[in-house]
């Protein structure tokens, strides 16, 4: 080989050296990342047992004055396990939360409420109780549940409701005025028609989306979504970890300057 | 740090593409299910127009190609975004409130061109809720003007790059400058259709709902309507977001870290898939977006239906 062979191929050689080093270096990139996704996904399942075992201690007290009131959507196929409704509801018992909505699309829910209060002694419907307990420690566990026509169709005969009283003052000697709709008469006119709880602190969604279904959105505003995953792998640690990022959570409300 | 999207597949090419170094996101990772990896079919997005990040329309510039990742066919008609952590950006880096939200126009204006260019048909963000008018005074006014300013300087742009501009919300109590803006640019721009912009300004969920039942009892005293006609979709109807073809937002997009839709298109949200990540929003860009697509791609949306259906 004589000299310009040489230059030629020296440079082609560099090239493609480094060219294999760089592509060395990026799958030995990938394996790192993806070894560390997979080390994250191992520690939050350990650190899910921890925490059900009460080994990590900020875990261990909850300070519950921010969960008057928690919202769980439940995806309407995975709500027919009425058992793992029941074991979350217990958990739910157990960590001290007292109010409790639960939701999915179809009414699954509300069909097998009765199964559920049999199952929960202590538990009463919301419709049983004069007034949601959202300071104290009640001794019983309230449940409201939720479905789909609760949603958009209660907000729509509430509507109507204002609506026909409107016209009623009219017939009657009154004026009709269409700007009788503020939002404060909405939601005396959703309390009439029977949507009664309150506005939920907390809402979990259980199901393969990261969606809340549908739940009655009037009652959304500010409230905190966190996605749990399947119902199928619920975890205790999990949920003591959703509700315990939330009590560390501070809502401005969209009032003042979020620093 | 690296970009999360994971798992990696092992690329064959023969240089590797550029590593981001961004700070990870707080997704609401499901600690069930890995992510499934999303098919890799590589797409190109319809040619479009490019915005530059100033809103200044840059002739010739190249539209951004649809990234290998996403699939066309399951792109979101609707992306919907809530636009948090403007102050929170500004005070990491000792700066004023007023430059977080400068560089907040930044991102939104990247954020449109990548949309326009991927086949995002609808971009609803939320600037300012009706809320905010209880924020102090001196917090309030730089923000008008910001708006003002950048609607000044991104009409003729919007209108060359094919971008219609809507406002959703209730502007009466705005400055009358700001109104004439926002009614001039939508007239401007009204025949465009490569995306439609809509801005919710001084708006709420529970606002668009309220002042939608007022239009069906106009509706009802004029004899237009009957009591017993009066359901959800009469009400849906007559939300703000009739303005447009797809009112239903696909996907949601929070940034700064909070879990919440505060009051935002609460009707429209039933069956949207809620992103939320803890970037702030200056900071959002394009790999913080093709996260959030990627994620939204690999979900399976049954709308409440079982499989089955």
């Amino acid at each position: 080989m004589d000299f310009r062979d040489t230059v030629h191929w020296l440079p082609l050689c560099i090239v493609t050296i480094r060219n294999l080093g760089l592509r060395l270096a990026w799958y030995f990139l990938q394996i790192i990342v993806s070894a560390w996704y997979s080390i994250s996904v191992v520690g939050n399942l350990f650190e899910s047992y921890f925490v059900s075992c009460g080994i990590l201690k900020k875990y261990k007290s909850l300070h519950l004055g921010n969960v008057r009131y928690l919202a769980i959507v439940i995806e309407s196929e995975e709500a027919y396990q009425i058992s793992k409704v029941v074991k979350l509801l217990q958990w739910l018992d157990s960590i001290g939360i007292t109010n409790v909505c639960l939701y999915d699309m179809n009414g699954v829910l509300k069909k097998s409420k009765e199964t559920i209060f049999q199952k929960l002694k202590k538990a009463k419907s919301i419709e049983e109780v004069s007034e949601v307990v959202t300071h104290g420690a009640p001794d019983h566990m309230t449940l409201e549940f939720l479905s789909y026509v609760d949603g958009k169709e209660a907000v729509a005969k509430a509507a109507n409701l204002i609506f026909v009283e409107n016209l009623k003052q009219h017939n009657l000697g009154g004026e009709l005025d269409v700007q009788v709709f503020l939002e404060s008469h909405l939601n005396e006119a959703l309390q009439i028609v029977g949507s009664k709880g309150p506005a939920p602190d907390l809402l979990l969604v259980y199901g393969p989306v990261r969606s809340h279904l549908g739940f009655p959105a009037w009652r959304l505003p500010y409230t905190e979504i966190i996605h749990m995953g399947s119902l199928n792998y619920m975890r205790y640690g999990s949920l003591i970890k959703a509700i315990y990022n939330f009590t560390k959570v501070h809502q401005n409300y969209g009032k003042f300057s979020l620093y | 740090m690296l970009s999360l999207r994971l798992p990696v597949p092992l690329l064959n090419t023969l240089t590797p593409p550029n590593i981001n170094i961004k700070p990870i996101n707080i997704t609401l990772s499901s600690q069930t299910h890995p992510p499934i990896v999303s098919k890799r079919i590589s797409n190109t997005a319809p040619p479009s127009a490019a915005i530059r990040e100033e809103g200044t329309a840059v002739a010739g510039e190249s539209p951004e190609s649809l990234p290998a990742e996403l699939v066309a066919e399951l792109m979101p008609k609707h992306v919907a975004v809530i636009m948090d952590g403007n102050g929170r950006w500004a005070k990491l880096r000792g700066l004023p409130e007023s430059a977080g939200h400068r560089a907040g126009l930044k991102s939104l204006a990247k954020l449109a061109k990548l949309c326009g260019s991927w086949g995002v048909e609808v971009l609803t963000v939320f600037m300012f809720s009706t809320q905010n008018w209880l924020r102090p005074k001196e917090e309030v006014d730089p923000l008008l003007r910001l708006a003002e300013t950048a609607l000044i300087s991104t009409t003729e742009c919007m209108k060359m790059e094919g971008i219609r501009f809507s406002v959703i919300g209730d502007l009466s109590d705005a400055p009358r400058s700001l109104q004439r803006l926002v009614i001039g640019a939508s007239k401007d721009t009204k025949h465009n259709s490569r995306l439609q912009l809509i801005v919710a300004a001084s708006y709420s969920g529970k606002y668009d709902v309220v002042q939608a039942c007022k239009s069906v009892a106009e509706k009802v005293k004029d004899g237009i309507l009957h009591l017993d006609d009066i359901n959800e979709n009469i009400i849906e109807q007559e939300l703000e977001t009739k303005c447009t073809e797809f009112p239903y937002p696909d996907l949601l997009i929070r940034t700064g870290g909070d879990f919440r839709v505060s009051n935002f298109l609460m009707w429209q949200l039933s069956y949207t898939e809620l992103y939320f990540t803890s970037v702030f929003w200056p900071d959002f860009g394009k790999d913080d977006f093709l996260q959030a697509l990627i994620s939204f791609q690999q979900r399976k949306r049954t709308y409440g239906r079982r499989e089955s259906q």
